[in-house]
């Protein structure tokens, strides 16, 4: 651990903002954080990327570890990957007025979600209807689809691995579309592609390390909605004021416009509100998940089929990367579900036949989840554990925090371990004082 | 030969914050690094038993005891004991209320998968006068270094 201000692969630190108060220290839900000589340093290989901190950070020093659409399109046909949740920060305004603001901003084409959230649910669907008979996998089964909880599980609750659905994610699907059918058109002119994920959080960017950013493929970069917001804003009003623009025409059922179903998937519970199955929860805010994955740990839920977990408080609507406020946003949803109604648009036979040729099965088994994202901190010996307790004793804990841990149980293993020093808390040094 | 224990306190009748103590002890053996498999019996265990505490026991704890070839699980309450261990034993037996049903506790379950999740099982209890559960389970050769 070096005294630094240290960036992960899913949020990036100002040292200069950094005023040390810590009260990111107490949100990280993998005591990833400490503060050293009044600036917060991070345990960087325990970063989810649930961006907590970025949220309560009042100097602003936390940002997301997203890029910037610089010089957009330039040298290379720019494709953009829409998160339904982009709709939302636009109450009022149509989605195809949406993804028409992206194409003024010089993207190629713009690709809507709502097709591979169908996909993905059909697929769900007959997942949890086989697993009926066959119970291959666990109850309750967990949504992959926030994946700061599957990082959450790996890291906090491995037991759960064997319930997180092995069904690829939607974003996954998208991509690998994309990649398949879009891109060789390209390709085979010689030209570059970059696909653009737009998304409400920091989280969709995969670590570097993962395997398979090794892989050949077109360049991908993760944007945060509100880092193109101010700028889309301006095309978006100007597409607004001018009439009967006509849309473009475009080549991929995808491409069209976003359904009601897809809307409803910013929202807690959207992913659920259209899938037909018998016992469903949806779980949404960062402590409430702990909460419930405890639980589920614990044997409870066993009646229920399937959870859908995010972490962002009412949903993806809730990321931090959001322009506007998550309640304005649901209501722009919940207009547009009324005004669209939810239901699909793909037949459920044609997703049957590529269900069986297990084209929709995810590859990550609970192993390489564990090694990707799994806590790798030594374990603690019964000598270590006695060690901590007899320190807990001296500090008589009050999580404070002074001493720049997030409470006094990860102070204690921390001097243990060595990664800090008894005298840091500020009871222990006080009592040392009076004594003298 | 040395030995770590830690207990945790249990309040009666609180369902709100029933299963904490179960959490606790799940994120030590978590910590030292137990088999996911290991410690999910010994959660199942705990919170069974915490929940018989909760619900019939009164005040009580669980207490935790790693020891170089085993864990321990020890849950000792204040209540009215058990009349009958071994009927209590019986998968579907139940001495649950109304109330715990509403709740969706009493399926008589309890106990069964308590004996089901553990190696061994020590019940000792007289009429009146609290209940003493402890659970062993065994480590596998080689068990777990100080």
């Amino acid at each position: 651990m070096s005294p630094k201000l240290t960036s992960t692969h899913y949020v990036r630190f100002d040292q200069d903002l950094c005023a040390g108060y810590g009260s990111c220290l107490r949100v990280c839900p993998t005591k990833a954080i400490r503060v050293k000589k009044k600036k917060a340093i991070r345990i960087v290989e325990q970063c989810i990327g649930c961006g907590e901190c970025i949220r309560i950070c009042r100097e602003g020093a936390v940002s997301a570890a997203s890029q910037s659409p610089k010089e957009l399109g330039k040298n290379h046909v720019a494709i953009a990957l829409v998160s339904p949740v982009l709709y939302a920060q636009f109450p009022g305004v149509m989605p195809k007025d949406v993804l028409l603001g992206l194409r003024h901003m010089g993207f190629e084409h713009t690709i809507d979600m709502s097709y591979f959230l169908e996909i993905f649910q059909f697929a769900t669907e007959e997942f949890i209807s086989r697993n009926r008979k066959s119970q291959t996998a666990p109850w309750p089964l967990i949504s992959p689809v926030c994946p700061v909880v599957v990082r959450l599980i790996a890291f906090r609750f491995p037991n759960l691995l064997p319930n997180v659905l092995p069904v690829l994610r939607p974003v996954a699907l998208m991509a690998r579309e994309v990649k398949s059918h879009l891109i060789p058109e390209y390709s085979k002119k010689g030209k570059d592609v970059v696909l653009y994920y737009i998304n409400p959080c920091p989280t969709k960017k995969e670590p570097a390390h993962l395997p398979r950013h090794k892989r050949p493929g077109p360049a991908e970069v993760a944007l945060g909605i509100n880092d193109i917001y101010p700028e889309l804003v301006k095309h978006v009003e100007q597409i607004k004021a001018a009439d009967g623009i006509p849309f473009y025409q475009t080549r991929f059922e995808y491409e069209t416009c976003a359904t009601g179903n897809a809307s409803m998937w910013g929202m807690s519970g959207g992913e659920i509100a259209d899938m037909d199955i018998d016992q469903s929860l949806a779980v949404s805010g960062i402590e409430e998940t702990i909460s419930y994955l405890e639980k589920i740990e614990l044997g409870l839920f066993q009646d229920i089929e399937y959870i859908e977990f995010r972490t962002c408080r009412e949903g993806c609507l809730g990321g931090v990367l959001n322009a506007i406020d998550k309640y304005l946003a649901k209501g722009a949803v919940q207009k547009m579900v009324k005004r669209f109604g939810l239901g699909r648009r793909l037949h459920r036979e044609n997703i049957m036949r590529m269900y069986e040729k297990g084209e929709f099965q995810s590859e990550k088994k609970p192993a390489k989840l564990t090694s990707l994202f799994g806590a790798h901190k030594e374990a603690l010996s019964i000598d270590n554990m006695q060690k901590i307790e007899k320190v807990m004793e001296l500090i008589q804990g009050t999580d404070c925090s002074a001493c720049g841990a997030p409470d006094c149980r990860t102070f204690a293993e921390d001097v243990v371990r060595g990664n800090a020093a008894l005298k840091e808390c500020l009871f222990v040094g006080a009592r040392a004082g009076k004594k003298d | 030969m040395s030995k770590f224990k830690k207990s945790f306190h249990i309040k009666g009748r609180d369902f709100i914050r029933a299963g904490e103590a179960s959490i606790n002890v799940q994120n030590l053996l978590k910590s030292m690094d137990f088999d996911p498999r290991l410690i999910r019996r010994v959660a199942i265990c705990g919170y069974e038993s915490e929940m018989n505490v909760v619900m019939h026991g009164g005040d009580g704890s669980l207490s935790l005891e790693v020891d170089t070839d085993k864990l321990i699980l020890e849950i000792s309450d204040d209540g009215p004991g058990i009349v009958d261990i071994d009927l209590a034993m019986q998968a579907g037996y139940s001495t649950a209320n109304d109330d715990h049903r509403e709740m969706g506790f009493g399926a008589g379950m309890g106990l069964p998968n308590m004996k089901k999740n553990s190696d061994q099982i020590h019940i000792e209890s007289n009429n009146g006068q609290g209940t003493v559960v402890r659970m062993i389970f065994f480590l596998p050769e080689g068990g777990k270094t100080d």
